[in-house]
């Protein structure tokens, strides 16, 4: 995936780095307790495959895996965060 | 005979205020003529019919045409086209008619809000505008009353017709629910609710939609936020401390879900007693003006409070419409200019482009 932003800058993304960077309450876990991405080690297939982007409201994306996996909203300051720190 | 390259020249002089470039790249001057008798004839495309500047644009630009040398007569056409906000990345079920969607918000409830929407859209429609207004209080419809619009919407092909009522099309949970019935829903019921009145609803082609919102940081909100890419928000609030610290909350909630604030609306400003003719300020005043500023937003104007407005809402009628003479009622067409004026805006911004392959 890539975006490029209101100033011109440009950003790029592997559907594996946006799995493991999902922000939802299950992959990042909740009320104190770890999220399932900090438990397991690798992730199939299916789920490191992007399915489908959706735009929600002007604030966020929301990114489905081809494993089902969709509750994870990554807002445009994440986006544009993890865009510049990507070592790749 | 002058070119039409001078007269473009010529016109290139005219610069937009709020959008800040010149109306000839902005795309505003088309159909454009000289006849070789030097009679030069062109349209000025607004993006707004509510634009404030209006009489001002016209002016110059007869001035600058009329300047050139052989020029012998200038008629320029004034229309007006709103631009979209935002070019969907995909053909979307959600509004796919409409250009440009408004939200009113408060925070604090009791401020006047659904006042101030439904003459906020009734003045867009009055300049010329195709205005529709969504009644998103699911709680409290107030619309319904307000327009005299209190009938059950018809069903054609599964979806709702909205309403027709002084010009516009309207859809409110007090129409679908018209009795004295009270909407007894959970939070998540609201949010599909609103979606519903969106989805299942047949707005057709609009310039405006505006959406009253139900006070607070809820639910309600947050839908709308994610559901519709929304064009912006004004704030509405009374002047004092109590309703414009929760202005600001609200403001902020939109601007976290990056809803651009199309700026502050200060209603029950002051009051005009009948009697005595003595200005009273009975909530305070300025308050909205010195939080706008203090938020780096647009201060988009203050409202009377006028039994007149109070009148006209409880019988149906906007007050734009039934007295556009009154004070309120004038208080009111220069907010819709202004708010027009910032909608317009967002359509020229530039926004993120993104690709997945």
């Amino acid at each position: 995936m890539e975006i490029t932003w209101e100033d011109g800058a440009q950003s790029t993304y592997s559907a594996e780095q946006l799995r493991w960077a999902c922000p939802c309450a299950e992959c990042r876990g909740e009320g104190g307790s770890p999220g399932r991405l900090s438990r397991v080690k690798t992730l199939s297939d299916a789920e490191l495959r992007v399915q489908d982007v959706t735009l929600v409201g002007q604030y966020a994306l929301q990114i489905a895996f081809e494993s089902g996996h969709a509750t994870g909203l990554y807002t445009f300051s994440m986006l544009r965060r993890l865009g510049t720190t990507d070592r790749r | 005979m002058p070119s039409s390259q001078q007269v473009l020249e010529a016109l290139g002089g005219i610069k937009d205020p709020d959008l800040g470039r010149d109306v000839v790249s902005l795309g505003m001057i088309k159909e454009l003529e000289v006849s070789p008798e030097g009679k030069v004839s062109f349209t000025f495309e607004l993006t707004t019919p509510a634009c404030p500047v209006r009489d001002r644009f016209k002016s110059q630009a007869e001035d600058a045409v009329g300047g050139i040398a052989g020029v012998t007569g200038v008629e320029v056409r004034m229309t007006a086209n709103v631009r979209p906000a935002f070019l969907r990345p995909k053909p979307s079920e959600i509004l796919p008619g409409v250009k440009q969607t408004i939200a009113v918000a408060s925070g604090k409830g009791g401020v006047g809000k659904s006042t101030v929407a439904v003459n906020l859209a009734a003045a867009l429609s009055r300049s010329g505008a195709a205005v529709g207004l969504l009644d998103a209080d699911i709680y409290g419809p107030s619309v319904p009353v307000m327009t005299g619009s209190r009938r059950v919407p018809q069903q054609v092909n599964g979806r709702l017709l909205p309403i027709d009522a002084h010009g516009m099309k309207l859809m409110s949970f007090g129409q679908i629910n018209p009795s004295d019935e009270p909407t007894i829903y959970r939070g998540p019921m609201v949010g599909k609710a609103i979606e519903a009145m969106m989805v299942q609803v047949d707005w057709g082609i609009l310039d405006y939609l505006v959406i009253d919102l139900p006070p607070g940081t809820g639910d309600a909100s947050l839908t709308l936020a994610q559901v519709v890419p929304l064009t912006g928000v004004a704030i509405v609030c009374t002047p004092q401390d109590v309703a414009t610290d929760i202005a600001v909350k609200a403001l902020q909630m939109f601007r976290k879900l990056n809803v651009t604030p199309l700026g502050l609306i200060e209603n029950m400003s002051w009051y005009v007693c009948p009697e005595c003719g003595h200005r009273h300020e009975i909530f305070s005043h300025g308050g909205a003006e010195a939080a706008a500023k203090r938020l780096g937003v647009p201060f988009l104007g203050a409202i009377p409070l006028e039994e007149g407005i109070r009148e006209d809402a409880d019988s149906g009628t906007p007050v734009v419409i039934s007295r556009p003479e009154s004070a309120g009622a004038k208080a009111f067409v220069a907010i819709a200019s202004q708010v027009a004026a910032r909608t317009s805006i967002q359509s020229f911004r530039q926004l993120p482009v993104i690709n997945v392959h």
